[in-house]
């Protein structure tokens, strides 16, 4: 009998359903560097038209999407992007922007909901007359849902208010979308509406979606055309892709409609961790598939915590020296959920009568607790 | 009927096989970000242990394959890599090394056969007392086969020459081997002897070998953690990619054997090609997988014959204003190759005749002629 492992580590641990098995099987490809791979090309149509921008490209990973979106944008040497200080490309995407792009971070900090306070992020924009000194500011980025604030939904008023200044101020604002379908739905807004004052999204189609692979930007045209060619420069051009698409596409059709369960698990999931009194949750800061919660009593680790749920087949993710992050995904069933509980309860009590085992962390969690 | 496309433009256009996308269909995942996913673990020992090094990285690409390569390699900012001024990173991949990693290349001149002359590598390694002028020179880059040469093979003996070059100047090899099967088969050579000497090597998976995605790289396991980071920096980091790795390692598997068969099928096409006496072949220089042939006559040019060839549904690579490239694979059969021997003749026929309708280039593919 094989083991059950609950996997909460994060939604990118989905594993391809059947009918994306099977789609990946009989996909019709050919070579999308050469020409156009059919698969791939009707994929990118139909997301772009979801997401109500001109055209879309597929790429290996978020990280490559938000690399290629700000380089496109701020491809003038001496550029400058405002973003958050708790954000994805900022804390986790190598500070490939900078190592590899030359592009110069501002950062504003981050509200616990996610957003920038618009009068920081005006504050932040360089102003012509120090061009002597400044960098030129070029790019506002947003991120939606943000996770390292909890998986937090940025509102279409927010959004489009962003929008406005960096429309006013002559810059461009890209939208890390990696999950902006959980904020779409959470929201209750359609997510080409979510977007619609961006210049550029990035989508991950490997989070909640459940693709083994992949992620598309999308934006106009010209931005596009940009994007493919610095894609293939940083070596995202792939040829037969249409086997991911082809599971990308499956994603999209088949999951979108099941992240409102993943998100009302969630709240089941921090309901339950609440009534552990050694933890707190705040239960009004789980809005879509993440929970974080912080350990009050001294005595236990995150580290320690989620060694022994592995014990017990359960993954989590330490998030900080005293917090741990659980993330909903569709391959969560509502048993798994009550069954992670139980196995937490368990572990607490564990660790507080000094019975538990602790070996050299094998299987590295606490090593990948990053970014994902 | 289904009318075969006999597609000569490259050895990229190879499509899963139905082992490859049984392969897929099954492939044991997990997300190879946060851990490892165990079909790729496999096929990179796998790859590893038949090139004779320690550790090997898959990624999306050749591109990316060669960038993670120098970019490893020229950690240093101020760095200078020597490689051939016909080699395919330093014309097709949009000079990434420096545009992306600051690396600045030094050329030496590539001749017929693919070698650069040992003696103009050594007067171009840069001398540590130029140091306040002069970049250092970290790298020195080989291509094995050499595409733009005509898929020529590297000896042993020359590039363990070229390794003695670099170790005695502290420098290091890299070997961008996209096609290194193909020269480890025409020369008898097992491939780890034939890279034996070098520090790195890029493999493509996605070429004659037939996987829909994919190259490895090969080296020490200090380098390949050093490839891994920078892997995700450019965005190659992906979650699920057991499934590209099953189909490669079917590649790997099933198609290294039918290499012998490519190249006597390429020479088969070469001899077909010689007997039209508006062409000419260089018999001698077919050697791998790739046939080059020029228009003598000046009333046809590649453009015209690659689309008259398109209208008979075969598929050719128009590469400079007077030559045509055919790059033969193991979805083209004996009969294909006669098939567009009749083709190329009917088409020469056509165009001397006066006959012939040239429409605008529809399949781009004189766009497309590109490092392929």
């Amino acid at each position: 009998m094989v083991t059950k492992v609950v996997d909460l580590r994060s939604d990118t641990v989905t594993k391809p359903s059947e009918p994306m098995r099977a789609a990946m099987a009989a996909a019709d490809v050919d070579d999308d560097v050469l020409g156009a791979d059919p698969t791939a090309q009707r994929f990118e149509a139909e997301m772009a038209r979801i997401m109500g921008k001109e055209a879309a490209l597929f790429v290996p990973s978020g990280t490559m999407a938000n690399l290629v979106s700000v380089l496109v944008h701020c491809d003038a040497r001496g550029s400058e992007v405002i973003l958050g200080d708790n954000s994805h490309i900022h804390i986790y995407e190598n500070g490939g922007i900078a190592t590899i792009g030359g592009v110069h971070p501002k950062t504003v900090t981050n509200n616990p909901d996610g957003t920038m306070d618009i009068d920081r992020i005006v504050a932040a924009i360089r102003h012509k007359e120090g061009s002597l000194y400044y960098p030129t500011t070029r790019l506002i980025c947003l991120e939606n849902t943000h996770a390292n604030c909890g998986g937090k939904c940025l509102s279409v008023e927010y959004t489009d208010k962003v929008g406005e200044v960096a429309k006013s101020h002559g810059l461009k604002l890209h939208i890390d979308g990696a999950r902006i379908f959980n904020a779409s739905v959470a929201l209750g807004v359609p997510v080409d509406r979510l977007v619609r004052a961006a210049d550029s999204v990035s989508v991950c189609l490997s989070k909640g979606l459940g693709a083994p692979v992949g992620s598309v930007i999308v934006g106009s045209k010209a931005f596009i055309d940009k994007a493919k060619i610095l894609r293939k420069t940083l070596g995202g051009g792939m040829r037969q892709v249409g086997i991911l698409c082809a599971a990308a596409y499956v994603g999209v059709r088949d999951t979108v409609g099941k992240l409102a369960d993943d998100h009302r698990k969630a709240k089941v999931l921090a309901d339950g961790l609440k009534k552990i009194k050694q933890f707190t949750v705040d239960l009004t800061s789980v809005e879509t598939n993440m929970v974080f919660f912080d350990i009050a009593d001294p005595r236990i680790t995150p580290d320690k915590l989620c060694q022994v749920l592995e014990q017990r087949n359960v993954l989590a993710m330490p998030a900080s020296s005293k917090s741990v992050r659980l993330v909903i995904h569709y391959q969560i069933s509502d048993s798994d959920v009550q069954h992670a509980l139980t196995c937490i309860e368990k572990a607490v009590e564990e660790i507080l009568s000094g019975s538990a085992k602790f070996d050299h962390l094998t299987n590295g969690s606490t090593a990948n607790s990053y970014g994902h």
